[in-house]
């Protein structure tokens, strides 16, 4: 087996932008779903009663289907039923996001249900309100306790974009898939997407793993 | 915009199918992966650096790829790298295999890690040898921490299995890809796919809820 690596070396360009699409939906969908998925989690929390069986609905619904399936969905159905087109990259946002945000949802949850009782009741008592003891007392803790699991949603989310080839986004991996296909060289051009993306994903769970372990102890009550 | 449901029942023996390769992929994997996580779990934790170093690589190496790329790197680089060819859906099981064991073997490593070292001590202590402290005194009680864990790990692979799509076997989601492109019944044959799932994915995700209520770790 001859290895060739001058597909790669020719449009390295072209693999670049892609990259640079990647890592910009990236970051776009952890942002939207995480205000999203905060959001979520706040009114099923806190919020009234009625509206915690649409919400868990939902959230049980994203857990429940394929991200591959809802990105089809987003990007075929959609147009379909409510006559608008999304351009790929939007679709994949619209998305992502729609599926992201349940998981951030279910973590805030985990961390404001995790800090024990009595700091509310002990809020109360020396007279703050209910909006007092969620900003004051409960948020502060939870949000460092959400912290190693809200790391793993963004390497999740880096490695959920590359699903996102399915539908046409020029992202990385289609751009690999592309030039795969016209170089005829499949395994030079994927085992180097392989080794771009551990460059990429390697350092973001270790990074956040360093950061909760210096910002541990704030989340201990 | 005129709906045609029927396409859904027309096709309904290529769906049920496919539903069934979904289901005989999430278990074959499985059954794969648990051993092979154990194996890597306590490849990771001997006492032996090349063994630990090995199973450290491997793990962190498929942690951190996305599935789509391991399954399309299944299909065009494993032939030529073993030199024979397989078909798409054992090149598909390979590549989930290979992801899900990697995320097994973090989930027993944490477990095992979970019971505290003085229980190992102790066990030696009354004269156990370090495989018996291990088959008699952790993994019964690790065991019990693992179970969520798997439990939630099932579920994604369940939904992951969607992606070997990519490579043509004939799954669920490939099947329902297929017939919408030939019947054009776009909005149906998607809606129909993603009901589906979720008919089999929602008991699965509440299933995973009750094992983590009844089984988990309270702080």
């Amino acid at each position: 087996m001859e290895i060739d690596l001058s597909p790669i070396l020719d449009s390295w360009q072209y693999l670049l932008g892609g990259l640079g699409v990647t890592l910009l939906l990236s970051v776009l969908t952890v942002i939207c779903s995480t205000i999203l998925g905060a959001a979520i989690a706040l009114a099923r929390v806190y919020g009234p009663a009625w509206l915690r069986v649409p919400l868990v609905f939902y959230i049980d619904t994203m857990r429940a289907i394929p991200v591959l399936v809802v990105l089809v969905w987003t990007y075929f159905a959609v147009p379909i039923l409510f006559g608008f087109n999304f351009p790929p990259f939007w679709a994949a946002l619209v998305a992502l996001t729609a599926h992201i945000a349940a998981y951030v949802a279910e973590i805030v949850r985990a961390g404001i249900e995790s800090i024990r009782p009595g700091q509310i009741r002990a809020g109360l008592a020396i007279g703050m309100s209910q909006a007092q003891i969620v900003r004051k007392i409960i948020l502060p803790q939870a949000t460092v306790r959400m912290l190693p699991a809200f790391g793993s949603i963004l390497s999740i989310t880096i490695k959920d974009t590359a699903i996102a080839a399915v539908i046409a986004v020029p992202e990385f991996m289609k751009r690999s898939e592309t030039i795969a296909g016209q170089s005829y060289h499949p395994i030079e051009v994927f085992t180097f997407a392989m080794l771009v993306y551990f460059v990429i994903l390697f350092p973001v769970t270790r990074l956040v793993d360093m950061f909760y372990r210096r910002v541990a102890h704030l989340g201990r009550s | 915009m005129t709906l045609d449901w029927s396409v859904v029942w027309q096709y309904r023996g290529a769906l049920l199918e496919g539903t069934l390769m979904t289901i005989l992929l999430t278990v074959l994997t499985m059954l794969i992966a648990v051993p092979a996580g154990v194996m890597l779990a306590l490849m990771r934790l001997s006492n032996s650096k090349p063994l630990s170093a090995v199973s450290a690589c491997f793990v962190e190496f498929f942690r951190n790829l996305p599935l789509i790329l391991v399954i399309y790197w299944a299909f065009y680089v494993m032939p030529v790298a073993i030199g024979v060819e397989f078909s798409a859906f054992t090149t598909g099981l390979a590549a989930l295999c290979l992801n899900v064991s990697a995320y097994n073997s973090e989930t027993f490593r944490a477990g095992i890690n979970s019971i505290r070292k003085g229980q190992t001590e102790a066990a030696i202590a009354v004269g156990m040898s370090r495989w018996q402290a291990m088959s008699k005194v952790i993994i019964p009680q690790a065991w019990r921490r693992v179970l969520p864990i798997l439990a939630s790990t099932w579920v994604s692979l369940f939904k992951d299995t969607s992606l070997v799509s990519v490579i043509a076997v004939g799954e669920l989601a490939h099947t329902a890809l297929q017939i919408r492109s030939q019947t054009f019944r776009v909005l149906e044959m998607l809606t129909a796919m993603a009901a589906i799932y979720w008919l089999l994915g929602y008991p699965q995700a509440k299933l995973v809820d009750w094992i983590q209520r009844k089984y988990g770790v309270k702080e």
